[in-house]
C-alpha cells in the first residue's frame, strides 16, 4: 500500500512538472515561430510582407525537443556517472543544453533570413538578441522539468529505460503535445487576426501575417505574450494529462494480471478520450460552424 | 515524376564533397584507433573531426535530395539517415579494427534497400533517391561511430558496452548512443533546413554543417568526462570548442555577406511598391 501511495505522489509531481513543461515549451516554440506557424512567417517576405518576427525553424518541435531532452538527460547522466548530485546534474545538463538550443536558434534565424535576401528581408540583430534569450529561458524550464520527470520515472518508479532514452521519448512527446495543442492559437489565430474568425487562410492571404502591433511593430515577444495566455496553458494541460494518466494507470493497475491491467486501462482511456474529442468536435461544429455562406449567415 | 527545382547549383560538385567526406571521415575514425595502439585516450578528439567530414557530406546530400521539392522532408531525411545508420554501426562494432569499413558497407546495403522501397514501393520516383538514401545511411553510421569514439575513445563493441559500473554505465547501456543519435540527426538536417530559400549558398550551408557538428561535439566531449581520462576529455573539449568558435564566427560573417541588410533596432523596411 505504501508503495502505491508513494507511486501516486510521484505521479502527481510528474504531472505537475509536465504541465509546466508543456506551457513553457509552447511559449518557447511560438516565440521562435517553430512548428506549423513557421511556413507563413517564412512565406511573408516572399509575398512582400517584410516583418520583425523571429523565425527559428530547428526541425519540427518533436525532433527538436527530442534532442533537447535527450541531450539534457544525457549530460545529466554523464554528471551522475561522475558522482554529481542528481539535482545538480539535471540543472547542469539542462543549462548546457539551453546553450545548444540558443546557438541553433541563432543559426536558424540568420540562415533563413540570409537566404531570403532577394526579397529585401533584413536581419534584425535586436530581434536575434532579445528573442533568442527569451526562448532560451523558456526552453530551460521545459527541458529541466522534462528531464526531472524522466529522472523521477527512472529513480523513483523504477522504469527500466536509461535516462537519455526516457529523455528522447518524453521530449518527442512534449514537442508533439505543444505542436498539436498550442500552435493553433498562434498560427491560426494570432498570425491571422485580420481574417474573419474561422475563415481559414485563402491563397490570396498567404503570408499576410499581422506585422503591426497595438502600438508600434509586432515582434515575437508579443506573440509569446499572447501564447502564454491561452496556447501555453492548453499545451500544459495536454502534456500534464499525458504524463499523469500514463503514470497513474501504470502505478495503480500494473499489478493486475501481470501488467495486462495497465494495458487494458490504457485502451479504455484512449476510448474515453476519443468519445470526449468527438463530442467536443460535434458541439463546436454545431455552435460555430461550418463556415456558412454569406446569404445563409444573414438569415 | 517530380520536377527538380534547382534554384542554385554552384559551388563544389557533390561527387567531390562525397569523396572528401567519405575518405576524411574514415581516416579520422581510424586515427582514433591510435588510442588502442598507444594504450592512451588522447586521440579521441579525432572522432569529432570524423563527424564533421561525415555531416558536411551528409548535409550536401540532403540538399541534393531535397531540391526535388521535399520541403518538410528535410528533418525526416536526417532522422532516416541516423535511423538506418545506427543498425549498421551497432552491427559493425563487432568486427574490431574493420568496424568502420564494415559500417560503410552494411549502411550502404541498408540505405540502398530503403531507397529502393521509398522510390519503387512507396512510388516517390525521385531520380537521386536510392543514391541519396544510401549516402545518408553511410553518413549516419559514420556519425555515430565518430561520436562513440569521441565519447569513449573506441569504436568497438566491448568498450562501448562496459562502463565504470558495468553495462548500465556504458555508452550503449546508459543510452548515450540515443544522445549521439539525436545530436547527429538534428545536425545533419539543420544546415539545409536553416539555409533553404532563393538565396541559398553552398559555402554558407557547409560552414553551418561544420558549426552544428562542433557544437554537438562540445556536448559529447563534456559527456566523455564520464568515460575517458581527464586529459583526453580536456583535449577533446578544447579542440571542439575552438572548432565551434571558428565555424560560428565564419557562419555569421557569411550570413552578413548574404543578408539583404544587417539592421539593429530599426523599423520594418517596407519594399517600394513598383
Amino acid at each position: 500500500m505504501e508503495h502505491v501511495v508513494f507511486g501516486i505522489g510521484v505521479t502527481a509531481l510528474a504531472g505537475t512538472l509536465a504541465a509546466v513543461a508543456g506551457a513553457a515549451e509552447n511559449t518557447e516554440s511560438d516565440i521562435g515561430s517553430q512548428g506549423d506557424p513557421n511556413s507563413q512567417v517564412q512565406l511573408a517576405p516572399q509575398m512582400g510582407y517584410i516583418h520583425r518576427i523571429f523565425n527559428k525553424a530547428i526541425a519540427g518541435e518533436p525532433p527538436a525537443y527530442g534532442l533537447w531532452c535527450a541531450l539534457g538527460a544525457g549530460l545529466a547522466m554523464g554528471f551522475m556517472l561522475l558522482q554529481y548530485n542528481p539535482v545538480l546534474a539535471i540543472i547542469l545538463g539542462s543549462a548546457l543544453t539551453v546553450l545548444v538550443q540558443g546557438v541553433y536558434a541563432t543559426t536558424a534565424y540568420l540562415g533563413r533570413i540570409a537566404s531570403l535576401s532577394k526579397f529585401g528581408q533584413p536581419v534584425y540583430v535586436d530581434i536575434l538578441k532579445s528573442m533568442t534569450t527569451v526562448t532560451m529561458a523558456h526552453a530551460f524550464i521545459a527541458i529541466f522539468t522534462t528531464v526531472a520527470i524522466c529522472y523521477l520515472m527512472n529513480a523513483a518508479l523504477g522504469h527500466p529505460f536509461p535516462l537519455p532514452l526516457l529523455g528522447l521519448v518524453w521530449g518527442i512527446a512534449l514537442g508533439a503535445a505543444g505542436s498539436a495543442t498550442g500552435n493553433p492559437f498562434y498560427g491560426k489565430e494570432r498570425q491571422y487576426q485580420l481574417q474573419k474568425f474561422g475563415a481559414g487562410v485563402p491563397i490570396a492571404a498567404s503570408g499576410n501575417i499581422v506585422r503591426y502591433a497595438e502600438a508600434g511593430q509586432r515582434n515575437s515577444l508579443d506573440n509569446g505574450w499572447f501564447s502564454a495566455k491561452l496556447g501555453g496553458p492548453a499545451s500544459g494541460i495536454c502534456f500534464g494529462l499525458i504524463v499523469f494518466l500514463e503514470l497513474w494507470r501504470t502505478v495503480i493497475f500494473e499489478g493486475i494480471g501481470a501488467g495486462w491491467g495497465a494495458i487494458i486501462v490504457g485502451i479504455l482511456l484512449i476510448l474515453v478520450f476519443t468519445i470526449i474529442d468527438r463530442y467536443i468536435e460535434v458541439w463546436a461544429r454545431k455552435t460555430y460552424g461550418p463556415y456558412a455562406k454569406p446569404e445563409e449567415a444573414k438569415s | 515524376m517530380t520536377v527538380k527545382v534547382e534554384v542554385k547549383a554552384g559551388g563544389m560538385p557533390h561527387n567531390n564533397i562525397m569523396a572528401l567526406g567519405l575518405i576524411g571521415s574514415l581516416v579520422c575514425v581510424y586515427l582514433t584507433y591510435l588510442n588502442q595502439l598507444g594504450n592512451t585516450q588522447v586521440f579521441s578528439f579525432f572522432g569529432a573531426l570524423a563527424v564533421v567530414f561525415a555531416i558536411v557530406w551528409g548535409s550536401n546530400a540532403i540538399k541534393v535530395l531535397c531540391s526535388y521539392g521535399i520541403g518538410t522532408g528535410v528533418p525526416s531525411a536526417g532522422m532516416m539517415s541516423l535511423g538506418s545508420g545506427v543498425i549498421a554501426m551497432l552491427l559493425a562494432t563487432r568486427y574490431g579494427i574493420a568496424a568502420p569499413i564494415v559500417a560503410v558497407i552494411v549502411a550502404g546495403i541498408i540505405g540502398a534497400i530503403l531507397g529502393y522501397i521509398a522510390n519503387n514501393v512507396l512510388s516517390m520516383h525521385i531520380p537521386v533517391m536510392i543514391r541519396s538514401i544510401t549516402e545518408l545511411a553511410i553518413v549516419g553510421a559514420l556519425t555515430l561511430m565518430g561520436f562513440a569514439a569521441l565519447a569513449t575513445g573506441s569504436f568497438t563493441l566491448t568498450p562501448l558496452m562496459s562502463g565504470a559500473a558495468g553495462f548500465s554505465s556504458s555508452f550503449i547501456g546508459a543510452s548515450i548512443i540515443a544522445v549521439a543519435f539525436m545530436l547527429g540527426g538534428i545536425a545533419i538536417q539543420h544546415p539545409f533546413n536553416a539555409t533553404l530559400g532563393p538565396n541559398w549558398e553552398q559555402d554558407r550551408m557547409l560552414m553551418l554543417a561544420a558549426e552544428c557538428v562542433f557544437l554537438s561535439a562540445v556536448m559529447m566531449a563534456i559527456i566523455s568526462f564520464a568515460f575517458v581520462g581527464m586529459m583526453a576529455a580536456i583535449i577533446s573539449l578544447i579542440v571542439t570548442v575552438v572548432g565551434w568558435v571558428y565555424t560560428y564566427m565564419q557562419f555569421i560573417a557569411l550570413s552578413k555577406r548574404d543578408a539583404a541588410a544587417w539592421l539593429d533596432a530599426k523599423p520594418i523596411v517596407e519594399p517600394e511598391v513598383a
